[in-house]
């Protein structure tokens, strides 16, 4: 037990220290290669103007990503929520394998980026349409990672809670969830990112607000300080998230197993 | 493909039977019907004055491997029996500290399967079955997959818990020396499709002992009678 506690710490020791290095080492070579070669401000800022220009405009960045973190969070939970019903329904129901699975995949298959507009046009400049492009982008991978984990359980354990006499529902809950919860929570690793993604795309497409669209506003006017900025802020509110996502994911430690 | 031929036996209560035969004969096969895992053509079989129609409440049984819940302790993995399905174990918390003693995990009790040895872990999926207090204990090769010296201490094992518990036990094995080491009566079958071709009476002293057991000059003859009847020599 000793083994598993600690494992874990020191190679999360270890891999802080070199990850600090090595992006220590990154931020100074974009520094000074920047000074050194003069490269001009609205091509390519120095990493200190773009810490200066967030730390000034720290109020429009907290609010943007405010606006952004909302539309990922409901994308992505609405994306978790119907994930896990399709892949149920998929998974008990015959007739939905052969019509519900056949229609994701299908959705799937449609650049997504190519939708935006028209959820714009359907479902307005505001929340909502950027809310429906996060959950576009996330549902995908967790029906998939979700099924994937529900066909995990081995067979003999099958036989095994058969032969306990458990009931289908009682083996579904005891036995078949557990087993699939490391592959769900892979999905959703999986997932967050793109739900990031999906948010900004919709507000690249038609918004008023939100980091994309201060990235739109903020290129547009060359203050290529600001762009970098809210990307830092996108980058940051990205791994927050994952960091999350990791830390529930060990809850679920069985999985290396 | 038929992996049995008619099969008929009675098996007495508390008696510790032993199936015997090559790879693929079938036997496992004959264990999952008495578990009611396997539908069978056929008259019936029975647990006591039941017949078994599907997984029976009276019978645990314990695989090959051990089946164990990686998430859940040795506690945890004993109480899944009682907590899935019907049986007639009573409360398993007033069961727990005697059970892991019976196992000699006491130590062991909140440690996870990956902490286990195999032999531990095989230990953990037998007493999963008794804690739901069976008529009769199945075990299909429990032992197949353990290293020789792990298996002849868990044969010792086996036979203190039988002793203490007083079960009837089915065991399908491949193994000689274990079939006549722990059973009082070996049924020997035949290659595929199986079917039983002798009923060998075990008549050693117990509790047996391997030092004493194996000594025993009928232990050497029941080997070669059994060997013989398998077409080994």
């Amino acid at each position: 037990m000793a083994k598993r506690k600690s494992s874990p710490r020191n190679w999360l020791n270890r891999d802080l220290i070199d990850a600090t290095v090595f992006f220590i080492i990154l931020g100074l070579v974009w520094e000074f290669s920047v000074q050194l070669f003069a490269v001009k401000a609205y091509l390519l800022p120095a990493l200190s103007d773009i810490f200066r220009e967030a730390w000034a405009s720290r109020a429009l960045l907290l609010s943007e990503s405010l606006v952004t973190l909302k539309e990922v969070v409901l994308g992505f939970s609405i994306a978790v929520i119907s994930g896990i019903a399709i892949a149920a329904a998929i998974y008990f129901i015959p007739v939905a394998k052969r019509t519900i699975y056949p229609l994701m995949i299908a959705l799937q298959s449609i650049p997504k980026i190519g939708l935006a507009p028209i959820i714009i046009v359907w479902f307005g400049y505001g929340l909502g349409s950027k809310v429906i492009m996060a959950f576009l982008f996330a549902f995908f991978p967790i029906i998939i990672s979700t099924l994937g984990g529900l066909a995990a359980t081995p067979k003999q354990l099958e036989e095994h809670f058969a032969a306990l006499g458990a009931s289908g529902w009682v083996t579904f809950w005891k036995l078949r969830v557990p087993f699939a919860l490391p592959s769900f929570m892979d999905g959703c690793k999986v997932a967050m990112p793109l739900a990031v993604i999906g948010a900004i795309v919709g507000e690249f497409v038609g918004s008023n607000d939100g980091l994309g669209n201060l990235i739109l506003l903020a290129t547009g006017s060359s203050n290529t300080a600001l762009t970098f900025a809210a990307l830092l802020a996108v980058t940051v509110m990205s791994l927050l998230l994952f960091f999350i996502l990791e830390r529930l994911g060990k809850l679920v430690w069985w999985r290396a197993l | 493909m038929r992996a049995l031929e008619s099969i008929s036996c009675d098996i007495k209560d508390c008696e510790f039977v032993s199936m015997l035969g090559p790879s693929g004969c079938g036997k496992s096969t004959a264990l999952r019907i008495m578990a009611g895992l396997l539908t069978f053509e056929g008259d019936s079989v029975r647990v006591g004055d039941k017949d078994v129609t599907g997984p029976v409440d009276e019978a645990g049984i314990v695989f090959q491997t051990s089946n164990l819940l990686p998430w859940r302790d040795v506690t945890g993995n004993l109480r899944l029996g009682m907590e899935v399905g019907n049986h007639a174990g009573g409360n398993a918390e007033e069961q727990l500290p005697q059970m892991l003693r019976t196992l000699g995990l006491s130590d062991f009790a909140k440690a996870y399967p990956h902490e286990l040895s195999g032999g531990m872990k095989q230990r953990v999926a037998i007493g999963q079955a008794l804690m739901r207090k069976p008529r009769v204990l199945l075990m299909d090769e429990p032992f197949g997959a353990l290293d020789a010296l792990t298996r002849d201490h868990l044969n010792v094992e086996l036979l203190r818990i039988w002793q203490a518990e007083r079960k009837t036990v089915v065991l399908v094995t491949h193994s000689i020396a274990e079939s006549i080491f722990l059973s009082d009566r070996v049924l020997v079958m035949s290659e595929r499709p199986g079917r039983i071709i002798e009923d060998v009476l075990i008549d050693l002293p117990r509790p047996r002992d391997p030092s004493t057991t194996r000594q025993d000059p009928k232990f050497g003859a029941y080997v070669v009678q059994l060997s013989k009847i398998m077409g080994i020599v």
